[in-house]
């Protein structure tokens, strides 16, 4: 023993120690090799013949290499203190006591929680302000909501409810719950899908878009949608931006085959790792039942999805300019769903059928509201006027959740008056400016039903809306009030809140709203006011009781010789005319005003429409003739995004001087209108 | 100086077998004290601790219960202090033998050798656990088994008593019927495949004996001996280079479940791991290994302790 000499005074040196360390540990004890079983037999020839295997003592040692043995444990001591590791117990921890070791299953303490690099990129996309998240968390609104917690909870509590219905039958909670966990086993075994991993996803609304959902998010995966319109540029522009590790699509889209594209492209797509196709196999890719099929099951003590672990990656729809990525995770989705289910009524056993496609957030809030409340979701997997009739009729949904324009379209095909809408109870309008006509004209019709008008967007869900209580008046003038948790502002152009009556831009913020673009901090930059309200940029003005009227987009103003008004109003008024399909008002440079409006108009079939017409009949219901459109394009079609918004970026005039209106309009011709408005 | 009475070695044998016994041993037995002296190396020989030593006594205490084999709770990675058991059961025996057969006993301390530093240990309780016929070694590092008793804890009782000394036992439990059919398929036997640090590997002969034993003993301790933990604690503290580092050091949770478990005389993180005797169909299921099993076989036979 070295009696608590130091080093000096035993006479080890630092190169005694680097030339002799290595020896000392490998004739010492630290490594022992037992031949045969010797002291059991007493067999002390060969006790002695292989005693130095066993290790030596530090004496022997030292009389084999010359120093003393005081050296030899100051240099083993200083060795094994060298090569020790602390913390093994994490190892154990991990396994848990009753586990077997498996070097192939075990993953390092340190690894546990590490993301692929992609992951990372975009969970950095979540940079909350810490008082926010404290102020979130203590009022309430942010609990440990996930989507997996709630189906398990739903398969758990009502295990043979209805989970999902469509002209197939139904599916139980606690089936879509096994059906669920099968399909993560084979996202993660059969496509490589990691936690934080991106699952880009292109379906109708069918039973596998929800099990695809709700299997990613099991897995803790990001879900990515892609409208069911996109084709190849489009396609790529996501994938690529979104580093989708799988796509989900279905074989064939009309005369597009995502997969054949896909062949094609691949090398685009680096971090592409699979692709599963809903349908017809196709070589070279995974087909959908396989992944429900022969997957191990994923390990008990997996770490589970938390709320703040990022959910979907959406895109905004383009309207003004390209889509961006929009993160968003558990807390704000679910926080926004949870009040939503008590705010729109929706009770265990009831069905929620959304005529909005899944790839949309207004469909996917639907979905989310349906399985927290123990709801079954009605599937509908192509809107039509007929199918949606029939999915009402066939379903029995108690909530429909749809956009004007599908109203509309039934309203029009003379379906509505046929159909047995007794089933519903809440009818909730989203997704596009709502004409107060429609609300008036279709409300008749529920008999046990309200209608709801509800205002959101990609970056915040769910932020206005109407309530079930509210007379059908305010539904068909107004979004209604934020959603709880929600708080809103219409603010001028300094961010100073006006006024109930003015007009301004809508701001929100809370729980709900998102906190930056993915990877586009220019546009994350642009989106807040610098005390933090996200600029929706839609124009709105907010009423006494607190009801807030859509008048626009801010990017949608026309700028007339100063006087500045959005033209949203003027165009539900003319899309009003029975004469009109479509109406779209844009500005067009002027020289002597600056701006004018142009009318882009697309006619119904076989009618005529002039700018007179137009002209006389707004003026008729009272609009100020400042806001009369100068300038008509009739057009096949407008440009529309995925979502059926107009593009009015891609509205071009055809190149032409003012002057008097042709006397014979045609399609595809424009008309002007000198006018002189003081 | 008085003159110790006669005793009957046979006699005083069986006695105090019967008060280990009560005291809670699963097996007793006593060791070749020559055999010892030869196989042991100088400076620990019981002669070295205590010259006129005429025998040693060797206790074997049953180790984990049943329902801790089989718990999958994370903190049963360490059962925790069961090894004391042992020692106040041979420490009681050595109080015994002297006041009744006025013999001097020594309590063998399970401890360091102050003389030749750490992981050196004073005396081998298992070389005198193993020539005490009460186990045998184990390819899992040498762990002592027993065919009846499985995996135990082991202390002894060094005496100036003259007692009958036992044999090795005839047959080495290790490897298992089962260990030797996996060894056969897969190159390893279950303490082999399953230990965390992979430190032990060996052969079997074509006997299904053991031919090899290899243990990596420096890789073991890092698993089941983190001694070492604590001054690395405050080895970190000192180099970390300011009041935050030196603050995180310390009170990290990490850390802070170290000083816990040192506060309270908890091992967990200092001593643990045992899965390779979790693993070992010798520890956990021999005939007597299982408390539950061996209760109902005394209530039955009226056996079930040692040699």
């Amino acid at each position: 023993m070295t009696q608590r000499l130091t080093r000096a005074q035993l006479g080890v040196t630092d190169a005694m120690i680097a030339a002799f360390g290595e020896t000392v540990f490998a004739l010492s004890n630290n490594h022992q090799i037992r031949r045969g079983d010797p002291v059991r037999a007493k067999d002390f020839a060969a006790i002695e013949a292989h005693r130095h295997e066993l290790g030596m003592g530090d004496a022997e040692i030292a009389d084999r290499i010359g120093l003393t043995p005081a050296q030899v444990t100051l240099i083993r001591n200083l060795e094994e203190r060298r090569r020790f590791r602390t913390g093994h117990y994490h190892m154990l921890n991990a396994l848990g006591g009753g586990k077997r070791y498996r070097a192939e299953r075990f993953v390092p303490f340190q690894d546990q929680f590490r993301f692929g690099e992609e992951a990372l990129r975009l969970r950095a996309a979540f940079s909350f302000d810490p008082e926010r998240v404290r102020s979130h968390v203590e009022q309430g609104w942010w609990r440990s909501d996930t989507l997996s917690g709630w189906l398990r909870r739903n398969a758990r509590e009502r295990p043979d409810g209805t989970a999902l219905v469509d002209k197939r039958g139904t599916v139980s909670f606690s089936g879509l719950a096994a059906r669920v966990a099968a399909i993560a086993a084979g996202l993660h075994h059969h496509g490589a899908v990691r936690p934080g991993d991106v699952v880009a996803v292109q379906l109708p609304n069918g039973r596998e878009h929800v099990e695809i959902l709700l299997a990613a998010s099991a897995l803790g995966a990001v879900t990515t949608t892609l409208y069911m319109t996109y084709r190849g540029a489009e396609l790529e522009a996501q994938l690529h931006h979104s580093k989708a590790r799988m796509l989900v699509a279905p074989d064939r889209i009309g005369d597009f085959s995502p997969a054949r594209w896909l062949s094609t492209h691949r090398s685009e797509l680096p971090s592409l790792a699979a692709v599963v196709i809903v349908g017809a196999e196709v070589p070279g890719t995974i087909p959908f039942e396989r992944l429900a099929a022969g997957a191990p099951a994923l390990p008990r003590d997996r770490r589970e999805p938390t709320a703040a672990d990022p959910f979907l990656l959406l895109y905004t729809s383009g309207t003004t300019s390209s889509p961006k990525g929009v993160p968003l995770n558990y807390h704000q989705m679910l926080t926004n769903a949870r009040v939503g289910i008590e705010e729109h009524d929706i009770r265990a056993g009831d069905v929620v059928l959304s005529a909005a496609p899944f790839g949309h957030l207004y469909a996917l809030y639907s979905v989310e509201m349906a399985l927290g409340g123990g709801a079954a979701i009605a599937l509908l997997p192509a809107f039509s006027p007929p199918a949606l009739a029939e999915a009402v009729e066939r379903l029995r949904p108690t909530h429909l959740f749809a956009g004007p324009a599908h109203l509309a379209a039934c309203l029009g095909a003379g379906l509505v008056e046929r159909m047995d809408l007794a089933s519903l109870r809440l009818v909730v309008l989203s997704g596009a400016a709502v004409p107060p006509d429609l609300v008036h004209a279709f409300a008749p019709h529920l008999p046990n039903g309200r209608i709801c008008q509800l205002w959101g967007m990609t970056e915040l869900q769910a932020g206005l809306y109407t309530r079930t209580g509210d007379d059908v008046d305010v539904a068909a003038r107004s979004a209604g009030r934020p959603s709880p948790g929600t708080q809103v502002r219409i603010a001028d152009e300094s961010g100073r809140a006006l006024p109930p009556g003015e007009e301004g831009e809508l701001q929100a913020r809370g729980p709900s709203v998102f906190t930056g673009y993915f990877e586009n901090p220019e546009a994350t930059a642009g989106a807040f006011t610098p005390d933090g309200w996200f600029r929706s940029g839609d124009v709105a003005r907010m009423d006494t009781g607190g009801n807030v009227t859509l008048t626009g987009r801010l990017k949608d103003v026309v700028n007339r010789g100063g006087v500045k008004y959005n033209p949203q109003e003027v165009e539900l008024l003319i899309e009003s005319l029975p004469a009109v399909h479509q109406c779209a008002i844009a500005p067009v440079p002027d020289e002597s005003l600056g701006e004018r409006a142009c009318c882009y108009v697309v006619p119904r079939p076989g009618a005529v429409v002039t700018l007179d017409e137009i002209c006389a009949f707004l003026l008729a219901r009272g609009l100020a003739k400042f806001k009369l459109p100068e300038r008509l394009e009739v057009l096949n079609e407008l440009p529309l995004t995925a979502t059926r918004k107009v593009i009015k970026a891609r509205l071009r005039p055809s190149p032409t001087r003012l002057g008097p209106q042709p006397a014979t309009p045609r399609q595809g011709r424009e008309q002007t209108r000198d006018r002189s408005i003081q | 100086m008085e003159k110790r009475p006669e005793v009957d070695p046979v006699e005083a044998k069986a006695e105090i077998f019967a008060y280990a016994r009560r005291r809670g041993a699963l097996a007793v037995g006593v060791a070749d004290l020559d055999a010892i002296e030869r196989i042991a190396p100088r400076g620990h020989r019981p002669t070295d601790l205590m010259p006129r030593v005429r025998s040693v006594v060797s206790i074997g205490v049953g180790g984990q219960t049943q329902g801790t084999w089989k718990v999958p709770a994370k903190a049963m990675a360490y059962f925790g202090s069961t090894e004391t058991r042992a020692y106040s059961c041979s420490y009681a025996l050595a109080f015994f033998i002297e006041s009744r057969f006025q013999a001097p006993s020594v309590y063998c301390p399970p401890d360091l050798d102050n003389e030749e530093g750490p992981r050196v240990p004073l005396q081998s309780l298992k070389l005198h656990a193993e020539l005490a016929g009460i186990g045998a070694r184990s390819l899992a590092g040498d762990i002592l088994l027993h065919p009846e008793f499985g995996y135990m804890y082991f202390a002894s009782v060094f005496t100036e008593l003259e007692l009958p000394a036992d044999e090795p036992l005839a047959e080495n439990p290790c490897p298992a019927p089962s260990c030797v059919d996996m060894y056969r398929k897969q190159g390893r036997t279950p303490c082999m495949k399953f230990c965390p640090v992979q430190c032990l590997s060996g052969k079997i002969d074509d006997a299904g004996r053991q031919a090899e034993m290899h243990y990596d003993m420096a890789a073991c301790a890092e698993m089941s001996e983190q001694y070492e933990a604590v001054p690395a604690v405050l080895a970190e503290a000192m180099a970390a280079g300011d009041e935050t580092g030196r603050h995180d050091a310390l009170f990290d949770p990490d850390h802070k479940m170290l000083w816990y478990k040192m506060s309270v005389g908890s091992g967990g993180l200092l001593a643990q791991c045992f899965e390779c005797m979790r693993v070992c169909p010798v520890a956990t299921r021999a005939e007597l290994a299982d408390p539950i099993r061996r209760a109902r076989a005394q209530a039955g036979t009226g056996t079930g302790t040692g040699q």
